[in-house]
């Protein structure tokens, strides 16, 4: 092939893309680092000051308990919703999976928003629970953890239903035959089969929800309590709030820090599979 | 030593390749080659999958760059032009027939990259399809065709340009039986008509004997042998060769030193010609339908070699009957003959003798 | 799956388990099933179900320039960003799928990577960058930031469309004699269209959603629909809220409904 008239299409074809990411996503990572370390001079104070604060300490875990309770959450009921399409005629398969797609698709604002109305003190779960109770029932089921907690698992579901779906669906359906044509009974057959072949992609189901709930931002900001906030919301207001953009910066540069760390393996994982 | 650069820019040649190979990583998928086509020649590259043909085809038409040496087309290096520069053309097993435009536009394709005026496109196309039988199919899309005729606008579309060689990728490996010997012989014709030097890949050996002026079988990567359809037939090199293209029986024995070669079971064939030395190990084979099937008491022809057996197995395919003969020294011995009706067949059992004549034995190599 | 096995058992865990799937539909639905009707209900109460049926909230929204300004914007924002993502990752989805050259690990890390980092991060990073650019709260600087969300999607996508053509296709035309261009455009382009489709609606939708980075980058005049509503959320749940919310599931829904249109007509003979 004649080296200078692909170099010359190369440069046409991926020049718009490459200037993209170098002029628009390269440089703010950039400057977030170099914020983080800049103050008044070239220091670590920041990531000193933000690391041994209270503050901080009580969002980094409850950031990690969310995203670990919601990812956690929403592989089990995204499972079962796979499991479910996967046994389905192919035509009806694509129907419900349109009902996954759509909620993929909605915005989270539209999805806070409904459950502000959906579990708020007169909401309807309260308005049901009085009504079938008799009394009134006021429950505290928005602005806290079990609110969050709703509000992210409604997000994540849809995420890990697709490509959970996809390995399901790898799996060959004559092995399911042989296993029950050699007397394996259901719950065996999941333990045995289901269960192991899909193993591989419900795991990285589960990292990549988690890497994506790390970052959350507008679910807990809406959905959850002022003691419930994440890493997002920290930056945030160390962003708009305090107007600290060097703290702001250096929690960024931690929260980048813990989704790399976490979606390594994944890369690693996909790599791998895509060799192979 | 030869001067293979001399020898590549020969123009007697439509192309010629000089030391090719092509390395994946470690992996070999063609060991350094060199080839010559003449111009006007129909060339079959022949070849179990993996052997190395299709590699050697898009290497020529530029798919993929080679590891080492040199392309020369009508005396040029086109070793670093690009696929579009080349001017050959293709036809493809899968036809890649534009589907989002129409038989006329799929022809005209060539000529608008060209930027020949509308009127010369117009006629051409015409021409083309005229010649491939589709005149009044331009309006259609390739999928409202059946697959023999988007194969023929496949090689419409590449006529239309007058390449100077055309590459057909196995074209009618997608087809059914009756279809593709209808289309063979058509592409014969158009070979004769028009004079394009064809490169042809086919895994099928009798499209291969039946189309070819020249076959280069490839097994592993590498050329096992060269030429014309009768001389791979009847003079196969070694046993790949014999047992690739057509059915044979094969004996292997050690020649004696009194013009005896010494076969399974003790027994003596006359050594086939050729000064071999005493002790020699020798493969030798002779093709089943030189091999002829005779009463125990039938008179035996002067020169001929004979071995008695019982009847193994006949099947009946048409027009000829198969026959194997388990000999009384060993060997097991293939024979083709005539279809007679079942009555007159051989029968499984039977007491035979097998007969051929020593001028039909080829050695090969081992 | 097993569904042609005719045991007794597995019927009943089947059962189990699709009355369980059932719930989940109806819990990941729950949102849409219940901003649609309170769109149309009255507009002094935020109850469910409405107790009266008006296109009130309508007429608020259309009206009051507090909401139109932000959907102007955001119309605007995602469009632009939508034709720039458009020019940039359709030419790079393609070569990105067809060729090995060096870098393009690199280089498609880089382009994915807004997929992984969290958005506070990137929305940080772009409002320090614009505000060094003097581009800042410019509704240029929107366009700019919505780029970088869209246009990992729209290169993924063109590459999945892209593995589905036929390579000899573009083989082929390069050998009778069309150069990449021409080969691009003639080839590759009009086989290409039911993803070019998909992919421009949903990097639209994706801009057309964008909170957190529209969030960080608008001043007071370049407010989008999706900040607006976080702004009005933030503070005090209105009833408005639900027609805006109906809006916006309308426009994933005809992203939706083109998507899995144009799933279907994907070309013939590929």
């Amino acid at each position: 092939m004649n080296r200078i008239s692909i170099i010359r299409a190369q440069a046409i074809f991926m020049s718009p893309a490459v200037l993209a990411a170098t002029l628009l996503i390269l440089p703010p990572l950039l400057y977030v680092f170099y914020t983080s370390v800049y103050g008044p001079a070239l220091s670590l104070a920041a990531y000193g000051q933000v690391l041994t604060s209270k503050l901080f300490r009580q969002t980094l875990t409850t950031t990690l308990v969310v995203a670990g309770l919601s990812s956690l959450l929403s592989l089990l009921l995204g499972f079962v919703v796979a499991l479910h399409l996967a046994r389905q005629p192919a035509r009806r398969r694509a129907f419900l999976t349109v009902l996954v797609l759509l909620p993929f698709w909605t915005s989270v604002l539209v999805k806070c928003f409904a459950f502000t109305v959906i579990l708020g003190r007169e909401g309807i779960i309260n308005s049901m629970l009085s009504w079938i109770f008799g009394i009134k029932i006021q429950l505290p089921l928005v602005l806290n953890m079990v609110g969050l907690l709703v509000g992210m698992t409604n997000f994540l579901i849809p995420l890990v239903v697709l490509p959970v779906l996809a390995s399901l669906l790898a799996i060959d359906s004559a092995i399911y035959r042989a296993a029950a044509i050699m007397g394996a009974k259901p719950a065996r057959i999941f333990w045995t089969v289901t269960l192991p072949m899909s193993l591989p992609g419900l795991l990285a189901g589960l990292l990549s929800i988690f890497v994506m709930s790390l970052g959350a931002f507008i679910v807990p900001s809406l959905l959850g309590g002022p003691q419930d906030q994440m890493l997002s919301s920290l930056v945030a207001f160390y962003n708009r709030e305090v107007l600290d953009w060097q703290k702001a910066s250096a929690i960024s540069v931690v929260l980048l820090g813990m989704v790399f760390i976490f979606a390594a393996p994944l890369a690693l994982w996909r790599r791998r599979k895509l060799k192979a | 030593m030869r001067d293979e650069t001399v020898l590549g820019r020969d123009t007697a040649h439509a192309i010629a390749l000089t030391g090719i190979s092509k390395m994946y990583g470690l992996v070999t998928a063609l060991h350094p080659t060199d080839l010559s086509v003449d111009k006007g020649e129909f060339l079959t590259l022949l070849g179990p999958s993996g052997s190395g043909k299709t590699t050697l085809l898009n290497l020529i038409a530029g798919a993929i760059g080679p590891t080492t040496g040199t392309i020369f087309l009508d005396g040029r290096d086109i070793t670093q032009m690009p696929p579009r520069d080349r001017g050959i053309g293709m036809v493809f097993q899968n036809y890649a027939l534009m589907p989002h435009m129409t038989v006329f536009d799929n022809v005209a394709y060539p000529l608008r990259a060209r930027r020949q005026p509308a009127s010369t496109i117009r006629a051409k196309v015409t021409e083309a399809l005229e010649r491939v039988g589709l005149r009044g199919f331009e309006d259609r899309k390739p999928r409202q065709l059946s697959g023999g005729q988007q194969q023929r606008v496949g090689i419409a579309r590449c006529i239309v340009y007058s390449p100077a060689i055309i590459m057909m990728d196995e074209p009618l490996g997608a087809l059914d039986k009756n279809l593709r010997e209808q289309l063979q012989s058509e592409i014969k014709r158009l070979h004769k008509e028009l004079g394009t030097t064809i490169i042809y890949v086919t895994h099928d050996q009798e499209e291969a004997l039946n189309m070819s002026d020249r076959i280069c079988l490839m097994s592993a990567g590498q050329i096992t042998q060269l030429g014309t359809p009768d001389e791979l037939y009847f003079q196969p090199r070694n046993r790949f060769v014999a047992e690739f293209i057509g059915e044979s029986n094969l004996i292997s024995g050690r020649t004696n030193g009194n013009g005896q070669l010494m076969i399974a079971g003790n027994r003596s064939i006359p050594v086939p010609a050729g000064g071999w030395t005493d002790g020699a190990e020798l493969l030798v084979m002779v093709r089943p339908e030189r091999v002829q099937i005779c009463d125990m008491d039938e008179p035996v022809k002067e020169g001929s070699n004979v071995l008695s057996g019982e009847i193994g197995t006949t099947s009946f395919v048409g027009g000829m009957t198969r026959v194997t003969v388990q000999t009384e020294n060993g060997l097991n011995m293939t024979a083709r003959m005539v279809s007679g009706r079942a009555e007159s067949r051989p029968q499984a059992g039977a007491r035979v003798r097998v007969c051929w004549s020593s001028s039909d034995m080829v050695v090969l190599e081992t | 799956m097993s569904d042609n096995i005719h045991d007794p058992h597995s019927r009943r865990y089947h059962a189990m388990g699709t009355a369980l799937a059932v719930v989940i539909y109806l819990f990941l639905l729950a949102p849409i099933v219940v901003t649609i009707p309170m769109a149309f209900g009255p507009t002094n109460a935020l109850t469910f179900p409405p107790a009266s049926y008006s296109l009130d909230l309508f007429k608020i929204f259309f009206s009051s320039p507090d909401w139109l300004n932000p959907l102007w914007e955001s119309i605007k924002v995602a469009l632009g960003a939508t034709a720039l993502a458009m020019l940039a990752g359709a030419p790079a989805g393609y070569w990105i799928a067809r060729h090995e050259f060096v870098g393009k690990g690199l280089i498609t890390a880089l382009i994915m990577s807004p997929l992984v980092i969290p958005t506070i991060v990137g929305a940080l990073g772009l409002y320090l960058y614009f505000s060094y650019l003097r581009i800042g709260g410019t509704t240029l600087s929107l366009v700019l930031g919505h780029i970088i969300v869209t246009l990992p999607y729209v290169v993924l996508m063109i590459m999945a469309g892209v593995h589905k053509l036929d390579r000899n296709l573009e083989f082929g035309a390069e050998l009778m004699g069309a150069g990449p261009i021409r080969m691009f455009f003639t080839v590759v382009i009009p086989q290409l269209v039911p993803s070019l489709l998909s992919a421009g609606f949903f990097a639209f939708l994706i801009s057309f959603d964008e909170v957190v980075i529209s969030w960080f980058l608008a001043s007071s005049n370049t407010v989008t629909l999706p900040v607006k509503m976080f702004s009005a959320l933030e503070w005090e749940v209105s009833p408005v809220i639900a027609a805006v919310s109906t809006l916006l599931t309308t426009v994933s829904l005809l992203a939706c409904i083109v998507a899995i249109a144009f799933k279907k007509a994907t070309p013939v003979d590929a």
